[in-house]
């Protein structure tokens, strides 16, 4: 068992780092740009949807009406942005494709599976599109009179679209996360996971991880 | 002719927007370019109305008062010159203003609930209340009628003067116009002016006079005559507007599809919890099977 000192202080430890029964896998500043880019995405959403669909208008009236949703949308899309600009840096290297990662999706077992797998990889790679198409789409929407016809148009729907698949892959981001595979979302709230978690998720990483430190107890 | 402010369409409305109280005819402005003498009394006239703000003219090296219409110039004589098919010189005016389109683009791109309307008479009108200044309406216009203040990002274009319309008056720039080029009443009785007039044209020797009232935006509430019907765009008009595809895919077949989707993968991902339930924790004291 961790002392009460290291349980104090595992919030801020390096990833990978062993203590106890659980493992560091996201430092603090890892959580903070997540949970920034998640707040940042959500107010647009909220911003956004009104303007999208009167269905979602009651979204509108959290932000203070219709108007301000559409001043503080372009603002917080770009904040969104620059957050997905700076986790696509932080998670690049840990992201590069590796053999096994197509294999994942036929598979039934984790057993080849590193610190992320195939899935996550996937998700990765689509949510950073996805943000250089909202943002591109995005500004067309945001100064519609310094643009021609034929850009607003290509602007709206490539936006629209982009959106729909980005709230599609953000419902299971947060279903896998929270509910589907528990002891999942510690990893971006405490930061750690429990050494049990990781032998059966992330079997590859697991056995890095113990292999490469003694444990810190 | 009183007119009430019955409401027919909405934009961003789903359902219900239709007032429906009394039934009102459709009114229309009549517009005939070949008496028009581009006098622009119809410029001042509702200006005047309107309480616009003086725009300072632009000199372009030709008789129009600004290249284009602005957010505080809603009615605009387009000066245009042609070299005729014989080899003789055409000097065509028209007055540019919004159409009143019985199937408004402007209204089906809007995205704030109210802030573009059209009245049961016809009359499409904008409520700076509730518009967000989103640009949108500029991405459904086939005529590049709606502008943008630049200090409130309002849209403003022509109401066809609705207050006046409403308490039985016509609008001020027909009412300003000394040569009677412009008229106002029920549509009925100004397509009947206009098919009248251009036979008259014809039997002249204007063989392509036409009235236009393009059927693409389902006719609109302005109706022009034009001795050069075969060529809208002498005058600055599109040949075959529509609503643009851009917008009827984006309303009619992203939105709901998209709206499909993302419900569908909120239940799918509650199907899979109720069926599949939660995976195991990999913790032997509570899933039993690391």
């Amino acid at each position: 068992m961790a002392t009460p000192e290291l349980v104090l202080e595992e919030g801020r430890l390096p990833e990978d780092t062993v203590v106890g029964d659980v493992i560091v896998r996201h430092r603090l500043s890892t959580r903070v740009i997540h949970w920034s880019v998640a707040l940042c995405f959500f107010v647009s959403m909220f911003s956004g949807a009104p303007i999208w669909t009167p269905v979602f208008g009651w979204m509108a009236s959290l932000l203070g009406g219709l108007s301000v949703c559409r001043v503080i949308h372009p603002w917080a899309g770009s904040l969104f942005f620059v957050g997905s600009v700076l986790m696509f840096f932080r998670w690049r290297e840990d992201m590069r494709i590796a053999p096994g990662d197509r294999e994942w999706f036929g598979a039934k077992s984790d057993a080849a599976v590193g610190r992320y797998n195939g899935g996550q990889k996937l998700f990765f790679y689509a949510a950073a599109l996805g943000a250089v198409g909202l943002l591109v789409s995005g500004i067309v929407l945001w100064l519609p009179t310094r643009f021609p016809q034929l850009a607003r148009w290509g602007g709206i729907l490539l936006h629209d679209f982009t959106f729909i698949l980005f709230a599609i892959a953000i419902v299971f981001h947060i279903y896998l996360a929270a509910l589907a595979e528990p002891r999942t979302l510690r990893a971006m709230t405490r930061g750690t996971v429990t050494k049990g978690w990781a032998r059966l998720h992330h079997p590859r990483w697991y056995r890095e991880v113990v292999d490469r430190q003694p444990a810190r107890d | 002719m009183a007119q009430g402010l019955e409401i027919r369409r909405s934009s961003a409305s789903l359902w219900g927007e239709k007032t429906g109280m009394r039934h009102l005819p459709v009114v229309s402005k009549y517009i005939d370019t070949t008496t028009c003498i581009g006098c622009k009394a119809c410029e001042v006239a509702c200006q005047e109305w309107n309480d616009l703000k003086v725009v300072p003219t632009q000199q372009t090296g030709t008789y129009q008062t600004l290249p284009s219409l602005n957010a505080d110039f809603w009615n605009l004589i387009k000066f245009n010159e042609r070299e005729a098919k014989d080899g003789g010189f055409l000097w065509l005016m028209r007055k540019d203003q919004c159409m009143h389109c019985e199937d408004p683009g402007c209204l089906a791109a809007c995205p704030a609930p109210g802030a573009i309307v059209q009245y049961e008479n016809g009359i499409v009108d904008v409520d700076p209340t509730r518009c967000i200044g989103c640009g949108y309406c500029l991405s459904g216009c086939p005529f590049d009628i709606p502008r943008f203040d630049a200090g409130t990002a309002k849209m403003a274009k022509c109401t066809l003067c609705v207050d006046r319309v409403q308490v039985g008056l016509g609008p001020a720039c027909v009412k300003a116009c000394p040569t009677g080029c412009l008229q106002f009443g029920t549509k009925d009785d100004m397509v009947a002016m206009g098919q009248a007039r251009v036979d008259q044209l014809k039997a002249n020797g204007l063989t392509e006079a036409t009235l236009y009232d393009p059927p693409g935006v389902g006719g609109t509430n302005v109706v022009t005559v034009l001795a050069h019907g075969d060529h809208p765009e002498w005058y600055g008009l599109p040949n075959d507007p529509h609503v643009p595809w851009g917008v009827k895919l984006w309303k009619q077949a992203l939105r709901p599809l998209g709206m499909l989707a993302i419900f569908g993968s909120v239940l799918a991902a509650f199907g899979h919890y109720m069926t599949r339930g939660p995976a195991p924790t990999g913790e032997d004291d509570e899933s039993g099977h690391a």
